[in-house]
């Protein structure tokens, strides 16, 4: 078997990889599908850690989170069709007034 | 070399390579490909680690609905023209990534966990499967947070609903 270390490594990767995404990235959209990278390295962990620990406690808060990402998913996605439609771009250098 | 290895590290190159080109592919369309990727890789991962609901779950869930959302949208908002990334983050995120990487490793390789206190041992999911382990637990201990859920599921809706919709006061207006 694959040391359960492995994958929590590869759940760092994923999730520095995310965050490198929302960092660099300026679109928008972008942005928001890097935050689904680390939100799924998260649930990498989780189950790891299940594994490790012969426990399926991470998993039902796997579910959650599955949960919680498609309803950001929706919000944010709601969101940028809302801003896309007011300033017609979605280039988070050009999205920088807090007025409407 | 056992079959779970090859396939994890099959699925691991799999996704991490599909995660780069998320993360640098100048085509939305394409980053949203490679999300569909990395997804389907990652829920092979659940399936390595005995985890079978969560991995079907992933695939029903991330890579079909939630992808959907962004293929809807991403559709609708025209071809974003301009450099895809931003030169002066992409030099300053490259060395602040690879040391947060370096400690998240080092703290998973060499960190002190707990040891194994959970009931459910392989012998135990031998006997239950782990479907219902998880539903067990999901309607038992956690079934307030489980209620919870579905309210935040139901005001995200409420709330995808508002705000993707377009302005009925300037229409009431328009049309007064």
């Amino acid at each position: 078997m694959v040391p359960y270390e492995y994958y929590v490594a590869l759940s760092g990767l994923l999730m520095v990889l995310g965050l490198i995404g929302v960092i660099v990235r300026k679109n928008v959209i972008a942005m928001l599908i890097s935050t689904e990278l680390m939100l799924n390295a998260v649930n990498i962990a989780f189950v790891a850690f299940d594994f490790k620990l012969h426990d399926v406690v991470g998993q039902v808060f796997v579910f959650f989170i599955l949960t919680i990402a498609a309803a950001e998913a929706a919000v944010g996605l709601g969101l940028i069709m809302a801003i896309y439609r007011m300033k017609k771009d979605v280039d988070v250098e050009k999205l920088t007034e807090l007025k409407g | 070399m056992e079959l779970s290895v090859v396939a994890f590290w099959i699925l691991s190159t799999i996704a991490v390579v599909s995660a780069i080109g998320v993360v640098f592919f100048k085509n939305i369309v394409y980053s949203v490909l490679s999300l569909i990727s990395a997804l389907i890789a990652i829920s092979g991962l659940f399936f390595n680690l005995g985890a079978e609901l969560v991995g079907a779950l992933q695939i029903l869930i991330y890579a079909v609905a939630i992808v959907v959302f962004y293929v809807l949208v991403i559709s609708t908002v025209p071809q974003y023209k301009g450099e895809a990334v931003d030169p002066k983050y992409a030099l300053l995120s490259a060395p602040f990534g690879f040391i947060l990487f370096l400690e998240l490793a080092y703290v998973s390789v060499y960190g002190l966990w707990a040891s194994n206190t959970g009931i459910f041992s392989p012998d135990i999911f031998q006997q239950i499967s782990n479907a219902k382990a998880v539903a067990t637990l999901l309607f038992t201990k956690y079934l307030f947070p489980f209620e919870v859920a579905s309210l935040i599921l139901l005001v995200a809706m409420i709330g995808a609903i508002l705000l993707g919709k377009k302005d009925i006061v300037e229409d009431e207006e328009g049309g007064a």
